[in-house]
């Protein structure tokens, strides 16, 4: 056993740590970057991830800015054409801009045909002038559906220029040339800035600038109302130093193995600061406990009886905590295995700082001495806690029907939980984003896209009548029933208008000619007149790949479920032509990404539900009291999942993560309480009395841990993100669940089974 | 004093006319280009084409096409067959091409699966020819007066003397900013072209690697253009060439295009 003399070494932990703490630091500083690009985020060789990429670089497939422009009459005047065209020169110009990417009323393919002749041309070489001039422009646009309500909307108020951009080239300073640009241009026209780009660059943007922000005031609340609790500013100082100091070298060990900050990345302080204040609280309420029942003893002493009641809990609470982090690295998306074993590394820092920093800190800067209460209020404390425990222990029927009722009601509820791969879904109702967005989207087609690509081994599949017949079928089908489904766009939409005008535009002949020679000269009639590049953005050289092109007005994942549904009707349809469907597309990523990641969560969560069970058998060699451990877990998984099925709350990257907290905290609660309730009983207290104690003991460090938590990530109510706010709340509701199940369910079941006594059977 | 004047003078005049002899007019880009267009032409002559395009992920499309020309210097017709693709066999096009000052092609079609001849219009020389990386312009149908020519330096390719000749559109809105032609000093022919798009960067390269001469006339039988900024390329062979067997005027009408090979 160590002395005291020699128990007081410790301190100098507190110099390293704060060298460790400040090379990490700089760190950090140095290496430390953020990762934007939303593509790295993906599982590059996942097959649904590979099949996207080359499709995308098969067809020239990307994610376009769109610029609207907003007339108050028509779009048809020589003002705003000139726009159109200046816009579109402007465009061109910026270096993030490929040229050829450029869609406009001013660079549009107009296939036309009079008596006679057929032709791929401009709608206009020079901006028209004159009234006729302008009366034919409109005629042409207005008779061209490949251009009508694509490039000008129905209405002819709104003119649309689609800027197709690579996916890592969008930043910020681009997004503010685009507004400025827009600015320019404004005046009488409006001009609206919206696409893909901006939302994902945005996101990405904008939510770890938003946790910068707030992430101090929760600490800030966290510290105040953790003073509040603990009533020792000493106390709240050295319990907050753990939980900073395990960020900092959590960050530091990411610079150091090069991994780059990703946007999941910016959870980790929120796990930390959540789950690394328990350890701090729980040890403190102890020292204060062991305190007051030796008055007379030296501080040494005092923080060392403390650190050798606590550190059995501490290292088992944080062991099982980080075990639940470490089995996120069974999912296939790498920044959630990255948040995962670096959450888990945090979670082991913490565990080794509360042990070594906290009473080295406590050696130096000393104890508070225990103030003295009014005799009166010392013994009730937490009456009200004691009496809701007992209350549910004693009447077993009630407490037990009352949370079966909740438990059925919140799988009620998750049976209505929605997956949502939105980015547009994470901004503010009235943010500018989301307003431009759904102007876009009343105009025209949609401001996403999916993209249905159909592929057949054998060459000319897409030159048959039958097969481009069913294309336009699935197009019209899809349009018509979905009303997510704006607009669609593929070969056959140039077959059917090449065949139209080569019968002097009657609308009877704009369908698809039952002629495979025909639809083959058609073709090559196009690649002589027109410019072939566009053909191969809907299909290949050899015709044995086809893209098709949805448009769709939403974002979410319940649109785009939807249209894929309709489309998912029609697979056998092209099966019997050897056609197989498949989908691509940033949209469509997306999709898959969050059914990905919260089927990895959810892997993580079974698995470390039974490696915990395990581990909680093995601390109380005792199966019963594992089993009983997890209560507080699977409750607060099952009410946390089902509330947010009826609150509307969809399942996102971030949402899904918080369920990791649920595990963490449910741990670690129920942890402290068995941990206490075992030694109660073993200093021969009866059952009852050691319930009371342990509820004014643990109970007590477990509710003030919940409202520690609980108040701090309220303050991200606050924030302007939305996303952030459903964090805040998410978190809290885990806290207050963890603690209500700790204190109810499982205290209730701890009395019945009789776990510990010598009358508890073994199971 | 007048005597000496007399043949001061004369000694003068004498020398420099001698001297306008010795230092000879150098040839300039302009000369070079037009002896290029000038350069000896069959009346008339037919052949197969072979047009390969090879896209940036390297997948060939090979279209086979016969073709006839004629030329009587007022007006140049040609009449091209498809043989391949199976599927296009027998569309045919008719190109008449004027030496008129801005008079535009006249250009037909004919579908056989339509069974009829359409007129198609073609707006101006900068078309692509056939959805190669071709334009009608680059195939040798632009008049040496459209731009100013340099010559820039001489130089030897693949062991070949050229002259390098740099053109510049007097039409600021023409589709290239500029060529540079690398021109065969011997037999006047074309060995490498560069193309530079509006902004004066590199778009592409014509590479000639085949010559030959056939009857009297030296003509491009394999050539390659790459456009480097679509990373995608065209190989014209040209195979099976005869000239000058007096075809008549008749095989180039809209009758014999429907009538096909």
């Amino acid at each position: 056993m160590i002395s005291d003399k020699g128990f007081a070494k410790i301190r100098v932990i507190l110099p390293l740590v704060l060298v460790l703490s400040i090379l990490s630091i700089q760190l950090v500083k140095k290496n430390s970057r953020m990762e934007t690009d939303l593509d790295k985020y993906m599982p590059q060789n996942h097959p649904a991830f590979q099949f996207s990429d080359s499709a995308e670089a098969r067809f020239n497939i990307r994610d376009g800015v769109l610029l609207a422009i907003e007339s108050d009459s028509s779009i048809y005047s020589t003002a705003t054409i000139q726009k159109i065209k200046d816009l579109s020169k402007r465009l061109a110009q910026m270096d993030e801009i490929d040229p050829s990417g450029i869609s406009s009323l001013a660079d549009a393919d107009n296939i036309v045909g009079s008596d006679g002749t057929l032709d791929v041309k401009p709608f206009f070489r020079r901006v028209p002038t004159s009234q006729e001039e302008i009366a034919a422009l409109r005629e042409a646009v207005r008779s061209n559906d490949m251009v009508a309500g694509r490039l000008v909307s129905e209405d002819e108020t709104t003119a649309l220029i689609v800027a197709e951009i690579d996916d890592d080239l969008f930043s910020q300073e681009f997004y503010q040339e685009l507004l400025a640009l827009a600015n320019e241009f404004s005046g009488p026209e409006k001009i609206h800035v919206a696409g893909r780009p901006i939302v994902e660059g945005s996101m990405a943007y904008l939510a770890p600038k938003d946790m910068k922000k707030m992430v101090p005031i929760v600490i800030l609340v966290i510290v105040l109302v953790l003073w509040f609790f603990l009533r020792s500013i000493r106390a709240t100082v050295a319990t907050m130093l753990v939980v900073l100091v395990s960020t900092v070298w959590t960050f530091g060990l990411m610079a150091i193995v090069g991994i780059p900050i990703y946007a999941v990345s910016t959870m980790i302080p929120v796990m930390l600061i959540a789950i690394g204040v328990a350890d701090g609280i729980h040890i403190f309420h102890h020292l204060k406990q062991v305190q007051k029942s030796n008055p007379q003893t030296e501080k040494t002493s005092v923080i060392r009886t403390t650190i050798k009641d606590m550190w059995r809990p501490v290292v088992v609470t944080s062991v099982t905590t980080a075990v639940g982090f470490i089995s996120l690295v069974t999912s296939e998306v790498y920044p959630i295995k990255y948040f995962g074993l670096f959450t888990a590394f945090g979670v082991m820092v913490a565990m080794t700082l509360s042990l070594l920093l906290i009473p080295a800190f406590s050696m130096v800067f000393g104890i508070s001495p225990i103030r003295q209460k009014k005799s009166g209020r010392n013994q009730p404390a937490m009456s009200w806690l004691v009496s809701f425990s007992e209350g549910a222990n004693r009447r077993p029927v009630l407490s037990l029907g009352l949370t079966t009722v909740f438990i059925l009601f919140s799988l009620w509820g998750i049976s209505k939980v929605w997956i949502n791969s939105s980015f547009l879904d994470n901004f503010e109702k009235s943010s500018a984003i989301v307003q431009t967005d759904s102007f876009v989207n009343s105009k025209f087609g949609g401001t996403s896209t999916i993209n249905v690509i159909l592929d057949a081994k054998s060459p000319d599949t897409f030159k048959k009548p039958e097969v481009l017949t069913l294309m336009s079928e699935l197009q019209n089908t899809t349009v018509s029933q979905s009303p997510w489904v704006g607009n669609s766009f593929s070969l056959a939409d140039y077959i059917r208008r090449m065949n139209r005008v080569m019968h002097s535009d009657s609308a009877k002949y704009d369908i698809i000619p039952n002629d495979q020679n025909l639809i083959a000269q058609y073709l090559l009639l196009y690649e002589m007149s027109g410019d072939p590049e566009n053909l191969w953005k809907v299909v290949d050289g050899s015709f044995s790949t086809a893209n098709v092109t949805l448009q769709l007005k939403s974002d979410n994942s319940k649109a785009s479920n939807e249209a894929l549904a309709i489309i998912e009707k029609y697979r056998n349809k092209f099966n019997e032509h050897g056609i197989h469907i498949a989908y691509a597309g940033s949209g469509y990523k997306a999709l898959i990404f969050t059914e990905l990641i919260l089927e990895g969560q959810i892997k993580s969560l079974l698995l470390s539900f039974i490696i915990v069970a395990l581990l909680l058998g093995l601390m109380f060699k005792n199966v019963q009291a594992g089993l009983i451990g997890t209560i507080p877990i699977v409750f607060t998984a099952i009410v946390s999942f089902g509330l947010m099925g009826w609150f509307n709350i969809a399942l996102s990257t971030t949402t899904a993560l918080i369920s990791s907290i649920a595990m963490g905290i449910g741990v670690d609660y129920a942890v402290h309480f068995l941990e206490r309730y075992r030694s109660e009983i073993r200093e021969g207290r009866s059952p009852e009395k050691a319930g009371i104690l342990t509820i004014q003991h643990s109970g007590k460090a477990i509710f003030g841990n919940a409202l520690v938590v609980i108040l701090g990530f309220l303050v991200l109510l606050f924030s302007v993100f939305p996303p952030n706010r459903t964090l805040g709340i998410l978190v809290s509701l885990n806290m207050f669940l963890s603690f209500l199940g700790t204190v109810s369910v499982m205290y209730l079941l701890i009395r019945k089974t009789k776990l510990f006594t010598s009358k508890g059977g073994r199971l | 004093m007048k005597r000496i004047q007399k043949i001061m003078t004369t000694v003068a005049t004498a020398c420099l006319m001698v001297g306008n002899v010795l230092a000879q007019e150098p040839i300039n880009g302009l000369t070079i280009i037009e002896n290029v267009y000038n350069r000896a032409q069959p009346q008339d002559q037919q052949g197969v084409l072979t047009m390969s395009l090879i896209n940036s992920r390297n997948e060939e499309r090979v279209r086979e096409i016969r073709q006839f020309i004629k030329d009587d210097q007022t007006v140049k017709k040609k009449i091209m067959f498809f043989l391949s693709p199976a599927d296009v066999r027998n569309t045919s096009f008719m190109n008449w091409s004027y030496s008129e000052d801005g008079r535009e092609d006249d250009q037909w079609i004919y579908l056989p699966a339509l069974k009829r001849t359409k007129r198609i219009s073609s707006e101006g020389k900068s078309d692509y020819f056939m959805g190669s990386d071709f334009t009608y312009d680059d195939l040798g149908d632009r008049r040496p007066a459209e731009d100013v020519h340099k010559l820039v330096r001489e130089e030897s390719i693949n062991g070949i003397a050229c002259y390098v000749v740099e053109s510049t559109p007097r039409d600021d809105e023409y589709m290239y900013s500029k060529t540079i032609t690398w021109i065969d000093k011997e037999k006047w022919i074309g060995v490498k072209k560069e193309f530079y798009d509006e902004d004066g960067h590199h778009l592409k390269t014509l590479t000639v690697t085949e010559s030959k001469k056939i009857g009297n006339y030296w003509m491009i039988t394999h050539s390659e253009m790459h456009n480097l900024q679509k990373s995608h390329r065209t190989r014209m062979l040209l195979k099976d060439i005869t000239v000058d067997q007096g075809i008549s005027d008749s095989q180039f009408s809209e009758r014999m295009m429907m009538r096909g090979l």
